[in-house]
């Protein structure tokens, strides 16, 4: 579905958020053509930062936080998005894109902590963040908040079960309801030190948003913890893995789930695949042209391959890349160390540019609006 | 199809007279890139040494001194390894370390007991394990191979692997030349590789730094700084050949090279003057150790000598690491060693 303004208007109208939405159609004229690339970021000084900025160079605002962030969930209507606490954080920020401003610390339940990523539901008033059950370390669950359409706020209203151990990424299906969750495997006890390499249980689930398992599925290699995910909108899943054994071993880092398909390592080459250093980062699918993209900050590394066909389109070294995600006909990526760049692929070419956007202390993943 | 990358490249080329372009040039042309020849160099020595030695015309004392040379120059090289041979697992090929499980020997053993015959085919089909000098020293050293006895098992896995460290720092130097060379990408700015002469230099630093805290890890390993204090002597680096001290000696001289060049960058005299004893200090307490490093570990009377050693590497990698890295406001590090 294409929404347009008018659209959004009046779903925000349903929603009843009447002092959100003047704001809102002000903070778009501000944008601009360019969109706003949302991510958390640090600054030399190791203060953290909920970050925004348009992509032409200027900042739509940086917030300073107190725990470092990961993955960002956008609200599907409204000028909002929850910055998830990165592994093991207790807090998450919940932030008015228009100006920074920290609309609520998301504190996590007790005995659960944040891994990073979440999701609202396409109607926005559900969020799903997956999380660590502390008092059965690494069992993975999903909070479930709703998000209070008066007041703006996020409520705990209950977990389910994401089936399996150390849950990292989360994405919706095609239909909205059905969820992805990448369980990594690894069991963590409120830190990040990893307590079973010998007996890691990576698998990848989906599930309805209620909790009912309709899937399960595992890798061949048991000590490849699988973390990154997307979904291509004919419900093709890649996923990307960090491998936990030997760091000279050769075993896939990215797999694909197609419809009615099963589970099934994406065939890349062994030159890429070391290339990789054993670990994986943050994935895109641009549907359009059924290409998806990959970062390797360990290898530094970013890949662009055709969904279909598996054939290589880009393949070129950069320092630490970060996050990536899909900006017109290409994908921006950020840094971790040096400057942020866009890559397009069209005809047999390559195109890249460097973007006007601070260099480096990105983190792993970025969002779009 | 190959893409042909096109790069919109906002900018121009800066000029020559910028000190940290200077100084990039120099450490590439100068420092990075003689040491990879050097490597090369010394890797066609030891096939021509092998080839020698198993045609009967060289003794094992010529082989092992060509083999002393070939670790000597990787070592060196470790903390200059920018680029290629630090990608795509090259560095595998060339030593397994630490091996915790003793695989050099047993799969070395494995694929001789596999093949009446070893080729080059097989060999290049086999595990990184077996590829390299780890595997070199285990034949040449082990007190368990004969080799004068069994030079027909052993003679075509060591003119492999020998053929092997050729091929594969030939690639490597390769993929420093021409137009898209690693040679251009840090001389030339912007390039597909760096935006700036500041990324290029921050790659050089992360690289070198990297190899300092790996020198404590070959270290610290052996003494049992991992295992509770109890030693380890057969985790050390090059314990067949007890080549673990002058191993550590040739990378921090690779290191200092790097220092020796980014010191005139440096706007905080007193750092350069405390980073120089660092680096002062470490020589000379690696120079006092006399005996190889697989027996000093197995006497407690060494433990201070040992201690006081990894704490002075210690320093070093924390002067280079935090305020180096400050004064020169470069930044050292973020997702990749800390992501998620």
């Amino acid at each position: 579905m294409t929404l347009t303004r008018r659209h959004l208007l009046g779903m925000g109208a349903a929603l009843g958020g009447a002092a959100v939405l003047g704001g809102w159609a002000l903070w778009q004229g501000r944008g601009g053509p360019s969109p706003l690339l949302l991510s958390a970021r640090n600054d030399e000084a190791g203060q953290h930062y909920c970050a925004g900025y348009f992509l032409d160079g200027r900042r739509a605002f940086a917030t300073p936080v107190a725990e470092r962030c990961h993955d960002v969930a956008l609200h599907p209507i409204l000028p909002l998005a929850l910055f998830v606490g990165r592994r093991p954080s207790r807090e998450s920020y919940l932030i008015d894109l228009r100006d920074g401003r920290v609309l609520q610390t998301l504190q996590s339940q007790p005995q659960r902590h944040f891994y990073g990523h979440g999701v609202f539901h396409k109607e926005g008033d559900w969020l799903y963040a997956t999380e660590n059950d502390l008092d059965e370390p690494g069992r993975g669950v999903l909070g479930r908040y709703r998000l209070n359409r008066n007041t703006l706020e996020l409520i705990h209203d209950g977990e389910v079960p994401t089936h399996g151990v150390g849950p990292h990424q989360l994405a919706w299906m095609p239909d909205g309801e059905s969820l992805v969750v990448a369980n990594g495997g690894i069991r963590t006890e409120g830190s990040r030190e990893k307590k079973n390499l010998d007996s890691m249980a990576p698998s990848l689930v989906v599930m309805d948003r209620h909790g009912e398992l309709h899937s399960k599925e595992t890798l061949r290699h048991q000590q490849s913890s699988i973390r990154h995910l997307a979904v291509a909108d004919d419900g093709t899943v890649i996923t990307g893995q960090q491998f936990q054994g030997e760091a000279w071993e050769s075993v896939p880092l990215l797999a694909v789930k197609r419809p009615d398909q099963p589970y099934q390592p994406f065939p890349v080459s062994a030159s890429q695949l070391a290339m990789m250093d054993q670990y994986t980062a943050s994935i895109a699918i641009h549907s359009q042209r059924r290409q998806v993209a990959m970062t390797a900050p360990r290898g530094n590394r970013f890949f662009v391959w055709d969904l279909d066909s598996a054939e290589t389109l880009v393949d070129v070294p950069m320092a630490d890349c970060a996050g990536v995600g899909v900006v017109g006909d290409g994908f921006a990526v950020t840094s971790g160390q040096g400057r942020c760049r866009y890559f397009g692929y069209r005809d047999g070419q390559v195109t890249s540019h460097w973007l006007d956007l601070p260099a480096g202390w990105w983190d792993n993943h970025l969002r779009l609006r | 199809m190959r893409a042909v990358m096109i790069l919109l490249l906002a900018g121009l080329v800066s000029a020559c007279s910028h000190p940290r372009q200077e100084v990039t040039g120099q450490l590439t042309h100068q420092v990075l890139l003689p040491a990879h020849q050097q490597w090369h160099d010394s890797n066609a020595a030891l096939l021509v040494a092998t080839q020698g030695y198993c045609a009967s015309e060289l003794d094992l004392a010529a082989l092992k001194q060509s083999f002393y040379r070939s670790l000597q120059g990787w070592a060196h090289l470790q903390p200059l390894m920018i680029g290629p041979l630090a990608e795509g697992n090259r560095s595998w090929q060339v030593q397994f370390w630490p091996d915790k499980r003793n695989l050099v020997a047993r799969q070395v053993e494995a694929l001789l007991d596999a093949a009446s015959s070893l080729d080059q085919q097989a060999l290049e089909n086999g595990s990184v394990v077996v590829q390299g000098l780890s595997a070199f020293e285990y034949v040449v050293f082990d007190d368990s191979v004969d080799l004068e006895k069994q030079s027909e098992r052993y003679c075509p896995l060591l003119t492999g692997i020998a053929r092997h460290q050729v091929a594969l720092s030939a690639q490597v130097l390769s993929l420093w030349e021409g137009p898209d060379g690693m040679t251009a990408m840090l001389t030339t700015f912007p390039n597909a590789r760096f935006a700036n002469v500041d990324e290029a230099l921050g790659s050089i630093l992360r690289t070198q730094i990297t190899a300092v805290d790996t020198l404590k890890k070959k270290l610290g390993v052996p003494m049992g700084r991992l295992n509770k204090g109890v030693p380890q002597p057969w985790q050390a680096e090059a314990w067949r050949s007890q080549h673990s001290i002058s191993n550590l000696q040739a990378s921090l001289s690779g290191a200092r090279a790097v220092w020796e060049r980014v010191r005139s960058l440096v706007g905080d005299t007193q750092l350069v003057t405390r980073i120089d004893a660092a680096y002062e200090n470490t020589a000379q307490k690696l120079a006092g150790l006399s005996e190889p490093l697989v027996l000093l570990v197995q006497h407690k009377d060494n433990q201070l000598r040992l201690q006081s050693l990894y704490d002075s590497l210690d320093n070093l990698e924390t002067l280079q690491q935090i305020e180096l890295a400050r004064d020169l406001g470069i930044q050292l590090g973020f997702n990749a060693n800390d992501g998620d």
